[in-house]
């Protein structure tokens, strides 16, 4: 018949009974259960602990966050629609999707969080800085040169996971420093929602890196971990540099250098492969280490909300649960 | 502000956070890091404590420059001889108090402690609070200053924040803890409802308000109808008092609003804590609390459509406000009569839905209403709780003439808190003694305050005298003993103690009331006066049925009551009354518990290390006292433990306390609403009063964990 185009492949609807990876059910569960909005979380108690910030921590802080919303604007916008078109299931293609969606509540985030806490003027200042310092726009260019249409699907996913597992912990450090200090708790809360969403997305992408990467030839395989390892050196040369024009000024640098160290390690980890930096210069402070794990965390209620909140299942009860 | 920021000391073994953090992470051993907390403490003093401590050369020299510059009431001091000032705080002194966690000192000096106005340098150690509480609490009375400093410092004894923070200061907020008000279906009650909780908010304490009274959303204003707003707008309007009224910055205002479940609003009610709720309508610091009857269970049993009631209309039959009836009795009547506008829901997708906003939020807390009422010994009707879901009075509405001035006062409640370390106390030579000395110190307070600023409150107050004993430290003292927290002995122990607990709270007020001359308003009504309150108490025995138990209240030389000292006691009671209409109830235990090195309340650890996270101290960790990397098996945390065996062991306290315990339910974060739907049952089912916060524990997805860390490992 002649309405059917027969260029177009038949579209199919997605069937999540018939799954071909497992992990893609796993993954969307974990997901979906995770989601979260920026207004959940009481932004405006961190009002008065904002105050105590010397100007040039503010300043830091703020630019910090910049850096980190053109990160997520990236992955939102570019990252995770790039590698849509290499995924393999429909589930992935669904999983991803849903990536992108939370990208883009991480950059909104960083927004609620500056017109609680600062001044439009400095916000603004800031992301004029952010456009015009050149390690960041390095590490963006390097990362978007990857995604670029026609770009090897599996150079993609590396460059992927690692913006999403490495490059935004330069950025990450800061409120959980200051956490671990008790000032910016409630933003704190914020950014570890959405490291317990990075954490995932890094996981993910690069366990889909490693099921590709088994069908392909020992030599692909070589040629692929080459490049890794000098996209890692390019990036983490990058990388060094930023954290020391932002930290240097309050002394951190060191610290903050070995948490790139763990978390560049981790990064690499999810592509499967071993990690570059040696135990000794991974040592992060415990206090930031620390920080990180949302489980089980035993807030007073009344000056936060916490990170272990999640959309639960809803299921019935049935005549059995009312025998009484 | 002392600045525990960016001038800390930042070498390896220095810096008190990081090693305090070590805590979290296991070494190279598979140990639990617990010299290393230790280490953060002795560091926190070394480099920070001590360095901006004021040194003053003698005591005298000490409390001179304390009350000449406004920092100590003088009165307090006065009502001593100097000899007796010098000897309490020499024997203070004496006993060499140290802080065994990290936690414990830096929530103690962050928090507590009294520091310089401009908040650079500390003027008190842990022994001067003690005292100075103790001296306030005691006024002039030497012998009890004297027990209740010893009390407090061997950690028996541990006043709640608020008396604890404050006592013995000249610029102070209130000594009480919470603050329970009516709101009426009139706009001058809500008005002052407003008022009042600025007023309460601005000196300390959280308020819970009842909103079961007020008109539905839709419901007609003088006739009209669809005027009213319903209920939302009044909790945005609280919301955004209590975040305004923060004491001094030191903390935000905390409230709660309670609404009945057969309310009209309680689904939007419920919705306003939803993930995805629109802004105008969404709740984020505001406490919520639903109470809910026995017909509701019986409905969803039946699985049945419950019915929805018009407030309005409800008091335009009646005669007396929604609160004042109990909805179980009065169902079918009022689903029959046709004045009343209602609608309904279905029971069971009621429950679903409560559980499914638990999961999002944790919220609400839950009210058994029909269970607290029955087992409520005063004369009248409990319809609301508080801010931890553990104070559970009756109280009486007010009107208002249009300045808001009253055209009749009624009676609102404050409670004034402190609890028992059980390990402390068990191993202490003088259990009653102590319980005594408790409901002395505690009935102090209540005589002490007068809250002019809401009047019914005072007035509740005054007539009331009521406090409220907690109980901390229960799986601490568990562990010790090597007894599991879910066990048949623990349940044992825990009806045993607080039996024990409950004839001495009542021993000591009957004390009170002779020494007083005088009872609590409305003794002659209550289930005190003609001992049927007593019954259960003399004609069964409250003794240890396990050996274990038998041989540990032993070995302890604890003794119990006899039923003929319960029948001794009843007959004392009849003669000479109570001094407080409310002795007992268990809060949740937070700050003080760190302080006194205790686990929190009677529930169970929520983890072998506790994260801990406040807007003042930031995150910080907490080791399980008297925990070893030996016993590690008696610390199993509460969602390993689960709801079930936590509901037994709050049954058997819940028997003899005559208000209430908040109760954490805990959940694994793959359980589903019917899981925590089966608990609340099972909770109703044991006789449970209250349901505090549901909380869960997602497990990192294996791959994306953080490495080493003890919290994360199950």
């Amino acid at each position: 018949m002649k309405d059917i185009q027969t260029t177009r492949a038949i579209p199919r609807a997605i069937n999540w009974n018939r799954l071909q990876d497992d992990k893609d059910l796993e993954v969307w569960n974990r997901l979906t259960v995770n989601f979260w909005l920026p207004e959940k979380v009481p932004l405006s108690n961190d009002v008065q602990s904002w105050a105590t910030l010397r100007p040039e921590e503010r300043e830091l802080t703020i630019r910090v966050f910049t850096g980190l919303t053109l990160l997520d604007t990236i992955q939102n916008s570019l990252g995770a629609p790039a590698l849509l078109a290499d995924a393999q299931t429909p589930h992935e293609e669904a999983v991803l999707t849903n990536i992108a969606f939370m990208e883009a509540v991480h950059a909104r985030s960083y927004s609620s969080i500056f017109s609680t806490l600062c001044l439009t003027r400095d916000v603004d200042e800031a992301f004029r800085w952010s456009e015009d310092n050149p390690h960041l726009q390095a590490k963006a260019r390097l990362i978007l040169d990857e995604y670029d249409a026609g770009a090897d699907p599996m150079r993609r996913k590396i460059a992927s996971v690692f913006l999403e597992s490495f490059l935004f912990y330069s950025g990450f450090y800061l409120p959980m420093y200051w956490s671990s200090r008790a000032k910016l708790t409630n933003t704190a809360d914020l950014i570890r929602l959405i490291i317990r969403d990075e954490a995932i997305h890094g996981y993910y992408i690069g366990y889909k890196f490693q099921r590709a990467a088994e069908r392909l030839s020992q030599a692909e395989r070589d040629a692929l971990k080459d490049f890794a390892f000098s996209l890692m050196f390019d990036l983490y040369e990058i990388e060094t540099k930023y954290t020391e024009e932002l930290y240097d000024g309050i002394g951190l640098t060191e610290d903050v250098k070995a948490f790139l160290h763990y978390n560049a390690n981790k990064a690499l980890q999810n592509l499967g492969y071993e990690g570059l930096f040696p135990p000794a210069v991974c040592e992060v402070n415990p206090a930031i280490l620390a920080a990180l794990s949302p489980d089980s965390e035993n807030h007073d209620f009344f000056s936060g909300s916490g990170s272990s909140y999640v959309i639960g299942k809803a299921v019935a009860t049935e005549d059995e649960d009312w025998d009484f | 502000m002392l600045d525990h920021s960016l001038t800390t000391a930042k070498s390896a073994t220095g810096d008190y956070h990081a090693l305090n953090a070590m805590l979290n992470l296991y070494d190279e051993n598979g140990q639990i890091r617990l010299d290393a907390d230790r280490m953060a403490a002795r560091q926190y003093f070394l480099q920070h404590v001590n360095q901006n401590t004021v040194f003053f050369h003698s005591l005298n020299e000490k409390l001179g420059y304390l009350v000449d510059e406004g920092y100590y009431e003088a009165e307090t001091l006065d009502q001593y001889p100097r000899e007796f000032v010098h000897a309490i705080w020499d024997a203070a002194y004496a006993r060499k108090f140290r802080f065994p966690t990290f936690l414990g000192a830096f929530k103690y000096y962050t928090s507590y402690t009294l520091k310089t106005r401009d908040g650079q340098r500390y003027l008190e150690r842990y022994e001067d609070r003690v005292v100075m509480v103790a001296l306030a609490l005691a006024r002039g009375d030497q012998a009890l200053a004297m027990r209740l400093m010893d009390e407090i410092i061997s950690g028996r004894f541990q006043p709640a924040t608020p008396t604890f923070l404050n006592a013995g200061k000249k610029s102070r907020g209130e000594l009480i803890s919470c603050f329970l008000l009516r709101i009426e279906d009139n706009m001058e009650s809500i008005g002052r409802a407003i008022n009042s909780s600025l007023q309460l908010s601005k000196r300390g304490g959280g308020v819970a308000l009842m909103l079961t009274n007020i008109r539905e959303h839709g419901a007609p204003i003088k006739g009209i109808e669809n005027q009213s707003s319903g209920v939302i707008p009044v909790m945005k309007l609280l919301e955004d008092s209590f975040s305004y009224a923060n004491q001094l910055g030191a903390r935000q205002g905390a409230g709660a609003v309670y609404l009945n479940a057969h309310h009209p609003d309680i689904l939007r009610f419920l919705d306003t804590k939803r993930e995805n709720a629109d802004e105008k309508i969404r709740i984020k610091t505001l406490s919520l609390g639903v109470v809910i009857p026995d017909v509701t269970f019986d409905l969803a049993r039946r699985n049945e459509d419950m019915y929805l009631f018009s407030p309005h209309d409800v008091e335009k039959v009646y005669g007396v406000p929604f609160s004042e009836i109990s909805v179980s009795e009065k169902y079918d009547e009022m689903v029959d009569d046709k004045r009343i506008r209602k609608r309904k829901i279905n029971a069971r997708a009621f429950f679903q839905t409560l559980a499914e906003i638990q999961f999002e939020s944790g919220y609400p807390y839950i009210m058994f209403e029909d269970t607290v009422n029955r087992a409520n010994p005063i004369a009248g009707r409990i319809a609301m709780s508080n801010l931890c879901s553990e104070i559970l009075q009756v109280n009486e509405a007010s009107a208002f003439n249009d300045d808001l001035s009253y055209s009749r006062m009624g009676t609102d409640i404050s409670c004034n808190l402190g609890s028992l370390n059980i390990a402390a106390t068990m191993d202490g030579a003088d259990f009653g003694g102590t319980v005594e000395t408790a409901i002395r110190a505690l009935t102090a307070v209540s005589e002490m305050s007068a809250i002019d600023s809401v009047p019914s409150i005072r007035r509740g107050n005054d007539e009331a005298h009521a406090v409220g004993l907690g109980q901390m430290n229960l799986h601490g003292f568990l562990a010790r003993e090597g007894v599991h927290y879910d066990s048949a002995e623990a349940v044992d122990f825990t009806r045993c103690y607080f039996a024990a607990v409950a004839f001495h709270c009542l021993r000591a007020s009957n004390a009170l009331a002779r020494e007083r001359g005088t009872t609590f308003a409305g003794f002659e009504r209550s289930a005190y006066a003609d001992g049927s309150f007593f019954g259960k108490y003399t004609e069964a025995d409250w003794l240890p049925e396990t050996g274990a138990i038998t041989d540990l209240f032993a070995r302890l030389g604890v003794t119990l009551p006899t039923r003929d000292e319960w029948a001794a006691l009843r007959d004392a009671v009849m003669a000479d009354g109570l001094f407080n209409r409310n002795l007992q109830a268990v809060p949740p235990t937070g700050s003080i518990s760190y302080i006194n090195n205790s686990t929190s309340s009677i529930h169970p650890i929520v983890s072998k290390i506790e994260i801990r996270k406040e807007g003042k101290i930031g995150r910080v960790y907490y080791p399980a006292p008297f925990m070893r990397n030996d016993n590690l098996e008696y610390y199993r945390d509460a969602y390993e433990i689960g709801p079930n065996a936590i509901i037994d062991v709050y049954a058997a306290a819940t028997e003899h306390v005559d208000q209430g315990l908040s109760l954490t339910l805990f959940f694994p974060a793959e359980a589903t609403t019917r899981d925590i739907n089966r608990a609340q049952i099972y909770a109703w089912k044991k006789g449970i009063k209250t349901i505090y916060y549901v909380r869960l524990r997602q497990t990192a997805l294996e791959g994306t964990e953080v490495q080493g860390c003890v919290s994360c490992t199950l």
